[in-house]
């Protein structure tokens, strides 16, 4: 808890791994620190968010990952420690600067966190990072869990002046999404005084020429890191007994040593943290007398590939477990099962217990489960802007192309069935590219194009696809869902949002202005809340050609949610009233919300004409619903607009606490 | 000795809390403690789970399938989800209380006489796993503790109440001024006592 994070008493605390990394931060006497939110990094953000003010830190969120690197790395130009995290898809879109920061180096402590996801927990594609350190010759630490982070997160700060160069630490979802007792040191800040960029005449310049000449520099500073590495004490061997040895990074290593002792053996360990470059003496001299070596490692055969090379000449005979074995996957994470399998086979040992089989019998119990995946929360404004589109697109489904993007939104694709007029699952491929691609499609294709964008992802990577759309009189719709936060990473303030870290106000970027000023003409502005009020918007735009843009506005039930409990405002849920409910199923049908299900008995209603209705009513839970009032609004036997008791669904009587978790 | 604890249920529910309290407990009595969390899609309703693990032992952040001592179900459905965690006969500390999925929802538009899942249907299933388990209704005791938002605690409560768990429930106790809001202090504290004594 962030208490803890800043305690300066407490010489040990249970910190998550994300804490962990800025308690190291602090206390090596960070000074700039900017960030773009993306899992599992964000709470890095959302730390430093909340105490930057106290510790006189310079913080920015910035546009998007490549804005936040350079913001570090020209704070460390101009003479302050500062810190980066981003997630493996922002080391991407951060790259074209990163590449660059390999030949200039840097100059004070400069730290950049960046995590891979196996599994894709929650990213668009399952990359190794680790790829990035060699082919920009910058180093890289990899911790094996939160204590660990911490330890190398602050050695990183050192390394960095030492060497004048970017240090990166890589992680993964498990390592950051852990919770551990860390020790804590002191905090030892100093006062944030301004330094003089041209005090230290120091040249950042790289092109042509001058490149040719940092190349070299670079590949000599690279031997010399690799030196040092040689001795790092995140290297360590522990010493066994079998002639085959196990050589390990990050998060497996601890899967390596739990299952050598459920099995009862006892091969050596070497635990690489300084993954890049490799200490390739301490390496050969571990394999040189082995006869077998075993590689675990997630994702792609890094380590294993380069073991085998030095292995060619160090020891050729020697029999190398790993990937290209067929013992271990290079497609998502590893587990004790994972592992305890896989040495089971290459150590031979007979063992009753079988992980698989627990896994197979007890998913047959499983048969009947329903699935739950993510779907919009209660008083989503995406709901709704999806309700009117869905409903304007009656009778002209096979008419269009609908283009997804990264955010909430993107969790149609999930509920494509739900929304069964966009064909939500067509494409998605990266922040702002429903913009480029929805071009090429309309190019292409006969079908009108539909691109969604949310407004953060409008800020980071929105803006070059908005202005090739523009200048081209691209025939696209373009529906920028503006919920005020990046909503899906945690509701982190983004350029549209009016305020900075600790809360401080901040020049509120207002989109329509932007576009404007591009020269876009058609520009429909919603209350997406007021739903049936899109649907005429979405028709127009269907009807004409050329870019047309509807700015969906309503902001993020979650944000609002916590937004109110500040004020001291409650919620106000609905109802059905089910004695008077037709059983239409419009509300559960049409809207899908979370907070409305279905009456597990049937019931009758008979209205004054005589008319009868049996059915299953449907049914708000009081505690789940957050009051937007939608469900009412498209309710067929409510009028929302001069509600009445004869309206089917109403406002409770009672208004409801906020939740306090918020 | 490792004391494994498997949680889980729908985003919303207050899980993260009840790890959050036992780590705290743990790094002030001197034990260590490691857990696995789920975040990251920050919207609500998704199926979520924390893997706790106590002991000297413990490296890996997850629980390997059939060592769970305990499994903590704040939702029935999810509870099941997760059952591969739990060791044959471990207990099961289950609220009573379902949350029906959107899906399932939908799958009733198209055809109302299909049922939602019933608790009935899936302690069945648990039961096939094991005999130890305990059905708590979670609300009740909440709303008897002056919150219905302490379902959580309750459930800690009785978790705490498990054979041979590493951490009292004084321990506990006097963890929870530090997490919860100063107003909820006293609900979250009777209602840890509730589920204590019901556990």
């Amino acid at each position: 808890m962030i208490s803890d994070v800043i305690s300066e008493e407490k010489t040990k605390a249970f910190l998550f791994c994300n804490e962990a990394i800025v308690r190291a931060a602090l206390e090596s006497d960070v000074k700039v620190v900017a960030f773009y939110p993306g899992s599992p990094v964000s709470e890095i953000l959302d730390t430093f968010f909340q105490i930057s003010d106290k510790f006189d830190i310079k913080m920015e969120v910035a546009t998007n990952e490549k804005v936040a690197l350079e913001i570090v790395a020209g704070a460390s130009m101009g003479g302050q420690r500062s810190l980066t995290a981003l997630k493996s898809v922002g080391l991407n879109v951060a790259s074209d600067t990163f590449f660059s920061l390999g030949y200039t180096g840097i100059n004070k402590g400069c730290v950049l966190v960046f995590a891979d996801d196996p599994y894709c927990h929650s990213s668009q594609s399952e990359e190794d990072g680790r790829f990035f350190a060699e082919n920009s010759y910058i180093p890289m630490l990899e911790p094996t869990d939160p204590v660990e982070a911490k330890e190398m997160v602050k050695k990183a700060f050192v390394l960095s002046e030492e060497f004048k160069t970017l240090v990166l630490i890589r992680t993964t979802t498990r390592i950051n999404h852990q919770s551990t007792v860390v020790p804590l040191e002191p905090l030892d800040r100093t006062e944030f005084t301004p330094s003089s960029f041209r005090a230290f005449n120091k040249k950042y310049a790289t092109v042509g020429s001058k490149a040719r000449e940092l190349k070299s520099k670079m590949l000599e500073r690279r031997d010399r890191i690799k030196n040092a590495f040689e001795d790092s004490r995140f290297n360590n061997i522990t010493e066994g007994e079998l002639d085959h040895g196990i050589i390990v990074s990050g998060v497996s290593y601890n899967y390596v040593k739990e299952v050598c002792s459920r099995l009862e053996i006892n091969p050596p360990i070497l635990k690489l943290g300084t993954t890049y470059p490799l200490p390739t003496l301490l390496i050969s001299n571990f394999i040189e007398n082995l006869s077998g070596v075993i590689i675990v490692e997630e994702l792609s055969p890094y380590l294993e590939l380069r073991v085998k090379a030095l292995a060619k000449d160090t020891n050729p005979d020697i029999k190398i477990y790993g990937k290209e074995s067929g013992h271990f996957s290079e497609a998502f994470e590893y587990n004790i099962p994972i592992v305890f399998k896989a040495f089971q086979e290459i150590f031979q040992i007979d063992t009753k217990t079988d992980y698989n089989a627990i896994l197979k019998k007890r998913n047959e119990l499983k048969t009947f489960l329903p699935v739950r995946i993510p779907v919009f929360c209660p008083g989503c404004p995406h709901r709704v802007t999806f309700w009117a589109l869905n409903r304007a697109l009656a009778g002209k489904s096979n008419k269009i192309a609908f283009i997804n993007d990264i955010g909430c939104y993107s969790m149609l694709l999930l509920n494509k069935d739900i929304y069964n007029k966009m064909n939500a699952d067509d494409l998605l491929l990266a922040m702002g590219a429903t913009l480029g691609t929805g071009s090429g499609i309309s190019l292409a294709a006969e079908e009108k194009v539909i691109s969604v964008i949310g407004d953060s992802t409008f800020f980071h990577a929105g803006l070059p696809g908005m202005v090739n759309i523009c200048n081209n009189d691209e025939d696209v719709i373009v529906v920028v869902l503006d919920n005020s936060v990046t909503a899906m990473t945690g509701q982190q303030a983004n350029p549209g949002t009016g305020y900075g870290p600790s809360g401080v106000p901040k020049h509120k970027i207002i989109i329509e202005d932007v576009l404007k000023g591009i020269g876009f003409e058609n520009i429909v502005i919603t209350d997406c809340f007021d739903a049936k009020s899109s649907i005429p918007a979405f028709k127009n735009a269907l009807e004409k050609r050329g870019p047309s843009i509807i700015i969906s506005r309503g902001p993020c039930a979650l944000w609002n949610d916590r937004n109110k409990r500040k004020r001291g405002e409650q919620i106000q849920p609905y109802y059905v009233d089910n004695s008077i409910c037709r059983k239409c199923h419009t509300c559960m049908r049409d809207f899908y919300c979370p907070a409305i299900s279905m009456e597990a008995e049937s019931s009758q209603y008979i209205d004054l004409n005589n008319k009868s209705w049996q059915g299953y009513s449907s049914h708000i839970s009081n505690e789940l619903c957050d009051g937007c009032g939608v469900c009412s609004i498209i309710c067929p036997y409510t009028n929302h607009k001069q509600r009445s008791e004869n309206d089917v669904i109403k406002p409770y009587k009672q208004q409801r606490e906020v939740r306090h978790d918020l | 000795m490792t004391y494994n604890i498997m949680t889980c249920g729908v985003g919303g529910q207050g899980l993260m809390l009840v790890s959050n309290i036992l780590g705290l407990a743990c790094a002030e009595y001197g034990l260590n403690i490691r857990t696995a969390e789920t975040h990251g899609l920050a919207q609500r309703s998704g199926s979520i789970y924390t893997h706790i693990r106590i002991g000297e032992r413990v490296f890996s952040p997850l629980i390997p399938y059939g060592e769970a001592n305990v499994l903590l179900g704040m939702e029935a459905i999810e509870a099941l989800r997760y059952i591969e965690y739990l060791k044959p006969n471990g207990s099961i500390i289950l609220n009573n209380y379902i949350w029906y999925p959107v899906q399932s929802t939908f799958e009733r538009v198209k055809n109302p006489e299909t049922e939602y899942v019933s608790t009935e249907k899936i302690l069945k299933q648990l039961q096939k796993v094991t005999d130890k388990i305990h059905v708590i209704n979670a609300l009740e005791l909440a709303k008897q503790a002056g919150h219905p938002l302490t379902s959580n605690v309750v459930l800690l409560g009785a978790l705490a109440r498990s054979e041979n768990f590493p951490v009292s429930v004084e321990q506990i106790s006097k963890i929870i001024p530090r997490v919860v809001p100063e107003k909820a202090i006293d609900a979250n504290l009777k209602a840890l006592t509730l589920g204590f004594k019901v556990g």
